[in-house]
């Protein structure tokens, strides 16, 4: 039996839904944004880019410069034209080696937009050969192999083996506010105000660029339009853009991209290419799983080597088996580079595992459902990497109860019946589906450790003040970690304050990505909280500080003692806790037109503990509906290394009408060092619809191996069909 | 977007004329011209707003006619209970234009000017042919989206829901013209063909404006009906339209007029199919034989074959929908 949920201490902030902390400011339209901020003598930015894929830059000629105009080109970076990540191999400003179309060339800025749109700029490029096929790529930036027992051994016990592939598309993270900073010299250093995701990213970045000390150079985060990833590393280009325009001019310069730049020059999700070979035996137990993994990095390693990592970390799924080889490769290509978007590489290979999942269930002509209750993950089962999963491991009650909530056996002998007769009349086809994911939070193996993150708390004369760099992004941060330290406190939610992230006030508490803000950050505030309230004993705020003076208390990331991870050879205890999910998909069909409807969602997701029930199911709803819309509609269209769809009309993106209704559950298995046992929700909710999707098209009868299923893509296997079938 | 400055009309005549001046555009709802503005591909330096003028909001019924004015929006025809009795084709069409948010600021007028949504028609980086370049860029590039009829020299699919179900009802324009001279132009005749011009999409002249849509009242107005296939359920053009409208005596088909929508570059009347309806009871089979011959003279691009099978089947469905 798996355990059941435990029912820790009855808690009062913490499981509420009270009204998000910035909520009333966004509805009512005063929260400012990036844009909406002004600056005595403000400068508006311009980038020039190439228009070749690779090729060399020659040198540029302008036309008529209108007066006041400011022009930057690399020559004028004072620090290492690099933007300062993993590897310094992305140039802030082309110098001569232009790797991909839209790579930033020169900026210009000029108080007046018109005069600025009028300036007219002439690149003199020399193309070269440009590489934009992945699979002929022969340049990795990273390869991560993860053994476990032995292949051969494996193979030899299967008595069937299963072999596929299965590709995934790029997809634009599409966050609603588009890329924006604004760039304020100071007097020995530069200001940055900008829609970000990870302000100490960004301090690092400029640091390196422009050859400042690190107190020089203050980041302050406005409040931000959603990041979907697709802020965690672009932010520190763009601010380095806006920088150098503004310390050459002397002049605060603000740079806001509008969509269709941002759809050209920024990351996106990496394109996939996985390679399944599968030992089962008749019984339906995995024995051997051969797994190969290339992503498209683009044109530089930004975040690939990481994304590339959680990738191969989640590529077997929830499912236990002792012979395992996952290769991982991230492969250069001449496009603009892929980076950070939700789910980080998880939602690719977990797409082509349970796709893959469903054809052996079909090669061994057992009930798919009854293979994934056969090979779940359980309690003291181990990961690909050898760690061992504690009681919180819910990958069959997850399975269990999207199975009983979505009536999933009924419904789908329903559906045969009812298709039996469709494919008589013509009329729609039904398909069900179903997908068992699971979800590392946090950085990897000792990721954290090296992050070594801090969060600090500040008594006020009312309560306390929350210092961490961790963003409010849209997803509820400031909410949730008020609640964790009201909580801890035994306050009101009301006497807690959030600190703006601004690099000059707040600790170093990490980026905010990797679903960490919560299960880590919050479980350092929580520790803070705890010292807070052992530094006041029965003093009130105000009586503590009138007596000690101010107060404020730094707690730092705190390794699980359990915790091991070997980096070197991938082994060990690759993420200290993992949520769980389940996600059930119907789908109709309309066999004629090709178009596909979502009818019904069902997600079931363990996250340890909801701090925030409403937020938290926020998350699964829009991850669900992101996912789906990966799976059916959002194709990044690419011709000669460029997005030939940069627009809103072409690249579809799901509206209200096109997001089904969504039955959620939230399970609670608490994770022991996670804030009231709570696990990351940020990404796991995108990693289950795709092959949810794609495995209900399968029950209708359509063979989709690749995403975006588009209408054209569909409309093919529907002839297809037909022809089959006379 | 370029600086423009910004003038209230208090009449339509008013408006054609300055609007004739060099670099004037009139502005109703606003919603496709903001793009337009915001792509780089209008750069007006006037920008003339007809918001103020009287009575330009109203829908009205005269002498058997529905007459709707230049600001009545997609929502006001789409909830008009004599448009959804009469005209429901129409009315339909408003409906499942745009989004709820786009629909209560666009004008019908304006759904009927509005300019294509070519990919390479609105990248400002690219010379189209429509734009003065070369070459119908889609031709060998991403098309997808374009047409499966009357392609060759450029293959931008009309983008309005409105026009082909107000040709159901042979519609017309009545407009204004800078000189204070009117005239009244055939939907039939409004739009332009690319062979004829392949920069613009109707006849109207520099400072031009529609005073109003008429729609006369017809025989089986309430046996039309308008279809469409997109990609996404709302804030999306179409992939394939089309407006069929029938006249019945008993179960037989008396008249019938079908016309595509987001099919060719304007709007296209099928008369072939049009005929062979005639006389005919509609059932499955009929209906099906008539959407074949629609698209017998169809010549789908590289991409856009689906087109073919997808419209094919909304046809047939048009046709048993508007019984």
């Amino acid at each position: 039996m798996p355990p059941r949920p435990r029912r820790p201490r009855p808690l009062s902030v913490v499981g509420t839904s009270p009204p998000r902390l910035e909520g009333a400011a966004k509805v009512a339209g005063t929260a400012r944004y990036v844009d909406d901020l002004e600056f005595p003598g403000l400068l508006l930015g311009r980038t020039i880019r190439s228009t070749v894929p690779r090729g060399e830059l020659l040198g540029w000629s302008m036309g008529r410069r209108p007066r006041g105009l400011h022009v930057v080109s690399a020559a004028d970076i004072p620090g290492r034209n690099a933007i300062a990540l993993l590897e310094p191999d992305q140039p802030c400003l082309v110098r001569r080696e232009i790797r991909h179309a839209a790579e930033p060339v020169l900026l210009l800025a000029h108080e007046d937009r018109d005069a600025l749109a009028s300036v007219a700029v002439e690149l003199r490029e020399r193309p070269r050969k440009a590489q934009l096929d992945v699979r002929a790529s022969r340049s990795f930036c990273k390869e991560i192999l993860i053994e476990k027992g032995n292949l051969s051994r494996g193979f030899a016990r299967a008595d069937r083996i299963v072999e596929g592939e299965y590709t995934t598309g790029h997809q634009e993270q599409l966050y609603v506010e588009t890329q924006g900073v604004i760039a304020v010299p100071e007097k020995d250093g530069v200001t940055i105000y900008g829609s970000l995701q990870c302000p100490y990213y960004v301090q690092k970045a400029l640091v390196e660029l422009l050859s400042l000390p690190p107190e020089r150079v203050r980041i302050i985060q406005v409040e931000t339009g959603g990041g979907f990833g697709g802020k965690e590393e672009y932010p520190s280009m763009i601010a380095g853009h806006a920088a150098l325009l503004a310390l050459k001019s002397g002049r605060p310069v603000k740079l806001v991209y509008d969509r269709s730049e941002d759809m050209l020059a920024t990351t996106k999700r990496h394109p996939s290419i996985v390679r399944h070979k599968t030992g089962v035996r008749r019984d339906g137990s995995l024995t051997a799983m051969q797994i190969d993994v290339l992503l498209d990095a683009g044109a530089y390693v930004t975040l690939s080597p990481v994304v590339l990592s959680r990738g191969v970390l989640h590529a077997a799924g929830p499912y236990r088996c002792e012979d395992v080889q996952i290769l991982g490769r991230a492969a250069m290509t001449n496009t603009p580079p892929n980076g950070a978007f939700r789910g980080f590489g998880a939602p690719q290979t977990q797409f082509a595992v349970e796709v893959h999942m469903e054809r052996i269930a079909e090669a061994l002509g057992i009930d798919p459902l009854e293979l994934r209750r056969r090979n779940a993950l359980r309690p003291g089962d181990t990961t690909a990497t050898g760690q061992r999963l504690g009681a919180d491991c819910s990958a069959l009650p997850c399975l269990e109860s999207a199975v009983r909530r979505s009536r999933f056996v009924a419904r789908r002998r329903a559906i045969e019946k009812h298709n039996a007769k469709a494919r008589v009349s013509g009329g729609p086809l039904r398909g069900i589906g179903l997908a068992l994911f699971f979800h590392g939070s946090g950085f990897t193996g000792a990721g954290e450790v090296k992050l070594a993150s801090r969060a600090a708390l500040e008594l006020t004369p009312t309560g306390a003040r929350i210092l961490v760099a961790s963003t409010e992004i849209g997803q509820g941060t400031r909410t949730i970690l008020s609640q964790i330290v009201a909580e801890e406190l035994g306050w009101p939610l009301s006497r807690i304050e959030v600190a703006d992230p601004d690099t000059r006030e707040v600790p170093d508490s990490g980026p905010t990505v990797a679903s960490r803000t919560c299960m880590i950050v919050g479980e350092i505030l929580r520790r803070c909280a705890q010292s807070l309230k052992r530094a006041l004993g029965r003093m009130t705020p105000r009586q503590y500080l009138a007596k000690n003076g101010p107060l404020v208390v730094t707690e730092q990331y705190d390794r699980p003692k359990s915790m091991h991870w070997d980096d070197v050879h991938y082994r060990g205890d690759a993420y200290g806790a993992y949520g769980y999910g389940c996600d059930v998909i119907e789908l109709e069909i309309d066999p004629v037109t090709a178009e596909v409807r979502p009818a019904e969602v069902t997600a079931v997701q363990d996250i340890g503990r909801a701090i925030h029930p409403v937020l938290a199911a926020g998350q699964i709803e829009g991850g669900t509906a992101q996912g789906i819309a990966f799976a059916l509609a959002e194709e990044v269209v690419m011709r000669d290394g460029r997005m030939a769809n940069a627009q809103l009309t072409n690249y579809a993106v799901p509206t209200p009408l096109d997001t089904p209704p969504m039955q959620v559950e939230i399970l609670e298995f608490p994770y022991g060092h996670g804030p009231f046992g709570a696990k990351g929700v940020g990404e796991m909710p995108i990693d289950g619809p795709s092959p949810a999707v794609v495995n209900a098209l399968r029950h209708a009868g359509l063979d989709i191996r690749d995403i975006p299923a588009v209408p054209e893509r569909i409309a093919g296997l529907v002839d297809s069909m037909r022809g089959a079938a006379t | 977007m370029k600086r423009f400055e910004f003038v209230e009309a208090s009449s339509l005549a008013q408006a054609a004329k300055l609007a004739a001046q060099p670099n004037g555009a009139v502005r109703a709802g606003g919603i496709d011209l903001m793009d337009l503005q915001k792509e780089h591909l209008a750069e007006p330096d006037r920008v003339i707003s007809i918001r103020r003028v009287p009575g330009a909001a109203e829908i009205r019924e005269e002498g058997g006619a529905l007459v709707i004015g230049p600001l009545v929006t997609l929502a006001q025809l789409a909830s008009h209970p004599v448009a959804l009795a009469k005209w429901k084709a129409v009315a339909v069409a408003a409906g499942e234009a745009a989004s709820p948010q786009v629909r209560n600021q666009a004008t019908v007028i304006g759904n009927l000017l509005q300019r294509p949504r070519c990919w390479y028609f609105r990248n400002e980086l690219l010379q189209c042919a429509r734009k003065g370049g070369p070459d119908c860029l889609s031709q060998e590039g991403e098309n997808r989206y374009h047409a499966i009829f009357e392609n060759k020299d450029c293959a931008i699919v009309h983008a309005s829901n409105v026009s082909p179900a107000a040709m159901l009802f042979d519609g017309s324009v009545k407009t204004v013209k800078a000189d204070g001279s009117r005239r009244e132009i055939p939907l039939a005749k409004l739009f332009v063909k690319p062979e004829v011009d392949i920069t613009k999409e109707h006849v109207l002249e520099a400072g031009e404006v529609v005073e109003a849509l008429v729609l006369p009242a017809k025989a089986g107005g309430d046996h039309s009906s308008f279809l469409a296939a997109r990609e996404k359920s709302a804030f999306d053009w179409p992939l394939f339209s089309l407006a069929v409208r029938l006249e019945m005596s008993g179960n037989v088909v008396k008249a019938a007029q079908i016309v595509f929508g987001a099919a060719a570059p304007t709007p296209l009347r099928r008369e072939k199919a049009e005929a062979a309806l005639v006389g005919k009871a509609i059932d499955e089979a009929t209906a099906r034989a008539a959407a074949a011959l629609c698209f017998e003279d169809a010549t789908p691009m590289t991409q856009n074959g689906y087109k073919v099978a997808m419209g094919t089947a909304l046809t047939a469905r048009a046709i048993l929908a508007a019984v």
